[in-house]
């Protein structure tokens, strides 16, 4: 049983997982984007379509990623040519996803398709118990894992993680430096939208092979907080979208199981233990939220 | 804010007027925009956009019923609009108003069905109300409390708290308020016609809608006339004024966000006892987003959220209409509210400038 | 690394000025600025604040474009603006507020600076930073953060970023030792003499006399936007010539304020007793802190930039707690914020008022009354033409020349909101002031009428803690001094029985000035 639900954190997270990768670059660079979900319905319904037309899931994995970045470009337009409020952009966008989606949505809601399927690495997922739990997964999982690993090594160990981390810190020193920060955070709001694009097609192509309306469920939402959660760091983050996964696969289990607990309050469990989570970091306080993100988050930019 | 009214000595009559018509000009093109491009859109996906938007003007002002509609819509939209607009006053973000919507429907319901089903009109209404106002601002308090003491930003507590209190809805409606006789269905009993808001003749329009326009009143009283008002102006405009002029920053944040709650809760409770009677999962559901947006289309201006209220109900009714006329799912007028708001947000730097 | 120019070996100048001038608007910043820099020497440009230094360096680092004159670098005319230009022609500037980001290291802020492309060799990197901290004497952990350092560490790192900088042979220091302490401004001085023997040309803008008597080469003067006097080691220069020509006809005697005529001495209103001050990341930033306010007394607080004048100020208001030690206003320990302090009779005229008291959108006279004029209900709301009035019969207003009270404050000038704060407070006569930097920004009329009035408000009783950066000031207005240096707060000392030489001693810890 155990096993299941550490199975089904990886299956059900890596979708917030990856959108709270895209999220993390984004605010790293000084932009938090609640259109992440917007982004994330997107990429689930733009990579189930192609995936439908062509029958091929990595296509709908490259048309995904690219729908995620056209609602996240909405997003760094508004926000950094326009000048609007960060939050109130995020949220409109959100707005907006959900009826493009179901719009666009609508003659693809009854479909089945093949999608991406668990591959097993052979040997390796024969160990007892580890085996099964982390060997046995969709190739969008396995590339997931293998994201967050060389995010941080970008991030932290490559001059363009500098650039970016800058630019969410101190954008005159990038400007001195003779880079142009917001063409930077424009790359980073794209990127983020496109890795939650992806975090969609997770979602669609490869966990529920299917497309439902609004079928994000606020994983969106959830992932823009994990990555506050997790201080802003990469495998925190990855951390954080595991054990919204796990909350998710308990219900399932706790339903085969017939236990004596309300489906309605296991469905709430992620979000709680999100806010949970939250409030468990902001109790040991630190100081490293990047400074032009605490501008926004205290609402002293923009109206 | 009469003080501000004083123009630039320096500006001539006619210059004034020039820009004055300039901006307005702007301002009608921002309008119309989104317009044109959502009509745009439906043609390209071969719908005719002027049979829309005719009957969606003729729907609203071309007999009492659908005008009825339109404000009954209008209505949820306007005291959450206020639940999103008193707070963004005071430079918080809330967009709990569809979880304090919920809240307030369910506590309201519970009291109805529990303890006000013998009670007259005249005592049960009002107890309604404050049962639902109480729920609103129970969960509003828990947004405030992770502000205050958690340090938490309330835009994601309280987004979080949404989808929270809908499963909490839920909860209820599959269980403890389930009605004994509905096969079934989750859905709540019956309240009692004694608890049902008067109703206007040949529409469904009800006594709701004045009491939200009421409430935008009292707001734009309280924001504009009064001291506490004048705090929470101050607040929102600069905190760090507001900390050293000595005003109590952390109360004056849970008092925006817990009077937010009692509005959007109000908003639940007229759902029930004005339309529904019962609570479902869906009662009220969208409200709270869509009064998050019209208080965004009325820069926060308690009276003109009236008016952002009334354009959103006129959409949200011709989402049903683009339903049944078209085959349309209802909720891609969302796209059009979307449209509408992007255009308002992006010009709004022009506008501060 | 070195900068020996083989490709213009005979040049006797790395970089040369001819005729600079800029304006803006009216005032005319520099004049006629005729300037070299030559190969393996110091030239020092020295000058009082607002003398035209800064402006200057400016245009020699691309900042400002010259309105007239012309820059010449290996024999022919260049164009350094914008800044990248001027560090792809080899010019480095090592900035008084430092060029850095906090949450980054101090490795991340070098590569940012100095490499390119998006890859990043650390190891690399790493030996070039240990290779020249090693030859320069700079040294530096790499891997701390720059929040963590303090300033003679950050200014460091801004010299090493300088020097790692590809093509560097001009470097430009801005007022270099005013962030150091007296050990630091040893060891930089031995530093200018390393990269002087490097073949470097260095511009060393100060205003401190005895460092440029300690290592100059070249010696240019400013005043009023001009070069006033020149000299180099062969023609000779000493102290006394270059007080004369820094000063004009200014004498450097303190002005003492006329004596008060009390008896005794006064009560005290504010007291802080073995205070402990934290800064934004819990760092201690001042320590065993004595502090009394007297009534009637303006007590002066001198000290280099950044030394805690901004966290003691927000203590004495409430904005940061004390974390350790005892605070009292009238006798009484006071708990909470700045409603408490206000209810006290504290007031606080903060020293960045655009950011921390202009409320966007609101006029004149809604900002009177935060922490100034009462505010008068009528019903539920606020009498507004009553605080009308109150504010147009305000002699203190009127003297200041406060604008027009129902035009907007987020559209003053700087200058106009230092008037608007400042008429606040004398306005409200607390019993104790806080006031930061009053004359910051203000005209030599404005200033003056503020100094008076501030005195006038101490005659009246109110006591008053002055923030300044300029000691003329303090010296006139204070009747004592405190003095911020080394994470304590020294003093106090009587204006009578010092000067300021000896206070901007106290400053760097008995060195310069």
């Amino acid at each position: 049983m155990i096993a299941d639900i550490l199975t089904g954190a990886l299956r059900s997270g890596t979708s917030v997982m990856l959108a709270s990768q895209g999220e993390l670059v984004s605010e790293r660079a000084g932009v938090i984007n609640l259109g992440t979900e917007g982004a994330m319905l997107a990429g689930a319904l733009g990579g189930f379509a192609v995936t439908v037309w062509t029958g091929n899931p990595w296509l709908g994995v490259l048309a995904g990623g690219f729908c995620g970045m056209l609602i996240a470009a909405i997003h760094a337009f508004l926000v950094l040519t326009c000048g609007a409020n960060q939050l109130a952009t995020g949220l409109t966008i959100m707005f907006f996803a959900i009826g493009l989606t179901s719009f666009f949505g609508r003659e693809f809601v009854s479909q089945r398709i093949v999608g991406f399927n668990p591959v097993p690495i052979p040997l390796l997922s024969d160990i007892p118990f580890v085996g099964g739990i982390l060997f046995n997964h969709d190739p969008l999982t396995y590339l997931s894992i293998a994201l967050v690993p060389c995010l941080w090594y970008a991030l932290f160990r490559k001059r363009l993680g500098v650039i970016l981390r800058a630019a969410g810190e101190r954008e005159e020193v990038l400007f001195a430096s003779g880079i142009n920060p917001k063409l930077v955070r424009y790359l980073a709001v794209l990127a983020g939208g496109c890795l939650a694009g992806v975090g969609g097609v997770q979602l669609s192509v490869a966990f529920t092979h299917s497309w439902v309306e609004n079928m994000t469920q606020g994983r969106g939402v959830v992932a823009v907080a994990l990555v506050i959660f997790a201080s802003w760091k990469p495998a925190r983050a990855m951390l954080g979208a595991y054990l919204f996964g796990a909350a998710q696969a308990l219900q399932l289990t706790v339903q085969q199981m017939g236990w004596p607990i309300s489906t309605f309050f296991l469905f709430m469990v992620p979000y709680l233990l999100t806010l949970a989570a939250l409030l468990v970091v902001e109790r040991r306080k630190q100081s490293v939220t990047p400074e032009a993100l605490g501008k926004v988050l205290a609402g002293d930019t923009g109206g | 804010m009469k003080q501000q009214a004083a123009a630039l000595p320096l500006q001539g009559a006619s210059d004034i007027w020039r820009s004055r018509v300039r901006s307005a000009g702007v301002q009608a093109a921002v309008l119309l925009a989104p317009f044109v491009l959502y009509g745009l859109f439906l043609l390209a996906n071969g719908v005719n956009p002027w049979t829309l938007y005719v009957s969606m003007i003729r729907s609203t002002f071309g007999d009492l019923y659908g005008l009825g509609e339109v404000l009954l819509k209008a209505t949820p939209i306007i005291l959450t609009g206020l639940a999103a607009a008193l707070p963004a006053k005071a430079g918080l973000v809330n967009v709990g108003g569809e979880g304090q919507l919920a809240i307030g429907a369910l506590f309201s319901t519970w009291f109805a069905v529990f303890y006000l089903d013998q009670m007259s009109a005249w005592v049960g209404i009002p107890l309604m109300l404050l049962a639902g106002a109480l729920g609103g601002a129970v969960w509003a308090g828990i947004t405030a409390a992770l502000k205050v003491s958690g340090r938490l930003n309330e835009t994601i507590t309280s987004l979080l708290l949404n989808y929270v209190a809908a499963y909490t809805v839920s909860f209820f409606v599959h269980g403890l308020l389930k009605d004994p006789e509905s096969f079934n269905w989750p859905f709540s009993p019956e309240i009692s016609p004694a608890l049902r808001l008067p109703i206007l003749d040949g529409t469904r329009l009800h006594i709701g809608f004045a009491v939200a326009i009421a409430f935008a009143a009292v707001v734009w009283f309280v924001l504009a006339k009064t001291r506490v008002g004048f705090r929470i102006r101050v607040l929102g405009s600069n905190r760090l004024a507001a900390e050293r002029a000595g005003f109590n920053i952390n109360r004056t944040y849970v008092a925006v966000l817990l009077a937010g709650g009692v509005l959007a809760g109000i908003a639940g409770m007229i759902e029930i006892a004005g339309i529904e009677g019962r609570l479902r999962p869906e009662t009220g559901a969208d409200y709270g987003y869509l009064g998050f947006l019209a208080a965004m289309m009325a820069w926060n201006h308690p009276v003109r959220l009236i008016a952002t209220g009334f354009l959103l109900g006129m959409i949200s009714v011709a989402g049903n209409t683009l339903e049944i006329g078209s085959g349309l799912p209802s909720s891609s007028v969302h796209i059009l509210m979307g449209l509408v708001l992007f255009f308002i947000l992006g010009s709004r730097r022009q506008k501060e400038g | 690394m070195k900068p020996y120019d083989s490709e213009h070996p005979y040049q006797p100048y790395l970089l040369k000025a001819t005729g600079l001038t800029k304006r803006f608007g009216a005032l005319v910043a520099n004049q006629g600025i005729d300037l070299e820099v030559k190969p393996g020497s110091i030239h020092a440009i020295l000058g009082e604040n607002g003398a035209g230094k800064s402006t200057l360096m400016k245009m020699l680092y691309g900042v400002y474009e010259p309105d007239e004159g012309t820059i010449e670098m290996d024999g022919g005319p260049v164009a350094l603006h914008p800044p990248i230009r001027a560090r792809a022609k080899g010019i480095g500037m090592v900035f008084q507020d430092f060029r850095l980001v906090p949450a980054l290291t101090v490795l991340d802020n070098i590569a940012l600076a100095v490499e390119k492309g998006w890859r990043l060799n650390r190891s690399r990197l790493l030996a070039r930073i240990e290779e020249v901290s090693a030859k320069y004497g700079l040294s530096i952990d790499p891997d701390a953060y720059v929040w963590q350092l303090d300033l003679g560490q950050r200014q460091r790192l801004e010299i090493v970023k300088v020097l790692l900088a590809p093509g560097t042979r001009v470097i430009i220091f801005d007022e270099p030792t005013s962030v150091l302490v007296p050990q630091e401004v040893e060891a930089f001085l031995r530093m200018l003499d390393l990269l002087r023997r490097d073949r470097y040309g260095i511009l060393l803008i100060t205003h401190k006399i005895n460092e440029v008597m300690a290592c100059a080469d070249e010696v240019t003067v400013l005043r009023s936007g001009r070069i006033v006097y020149t000299s180099d080691r062969e023609r000779g220069f000493d102290a006394r010539s270059l007080v004369d020509a820094m000063m004009g006809d200014k004498t450097l005697k303190p002005v003492a304020k006329p004596p008060s005529g009390r008896e005794g001495e006064a009560p005290v209103l504010l007291q802080v007793e073995n205070g402990t001050i934290a800064g934004d990341h819990g760092e201690t930033v001042l320590e065993n802190v004595r502090l009394s306010l007297r009534k009637g007394e303006i007590t002066g607080v001198a000290g280099i930039s950044g030394s805690g004048q901004r966290e003691l100020a927000e203590v004495l208001f409430g904005l940061r707690k004390l974390s350790g030690g005892k605070l009292t206003v009238g006798g009484q320990p006071i708990k909470g914020g700045p409603k408490a302090f206000m209810e006290a009779g504290v007031s606080f005229v903060s020293e960045d008022p655009i950011k921390e008291s202009v409320v966007p959108g609101f006029s004149i006279l809604e900002h009177m009354v935060l922490d100034g004029i009462p505010l008068r209900a009528k019903g539920v709301g606020i009498d507004w033409s009553h605080i009308r009035k109150a504010l147009d019969g305000s002699a203190e207003a009127k003297a200041l020349a406060l604008a027009e009270a129902s035009r907007r404050a987020d559209r003053l000038s700087g200058g106009n909101v230092q008037r608007m704060v400042l008429s606040r407070a004398l306005i409200r006569k607390p019993d104790v002031l806080i006031v930061s930097y009053p004359s910051r920004g203000l005209d030599i009329g404005t200033t003056h009428t503020i100094q008076q009035q501030l005195i006038e408000l101490a005659r009246q009783g109110t006591a008053i803690l002055l923030f300044s950066e300029d000691l003329d000031e303090l010296f006139k207005l204070s009747d004592r001094l405190v003095v911020l240096s080394g994470k304590r707060l020294l003093g106090p000392y009587l204006p009578a029985e010092t000067d300021i030489s000896q206070i901007g001693r106290r400053m760097l810890k008995g060195e310069s000035a």
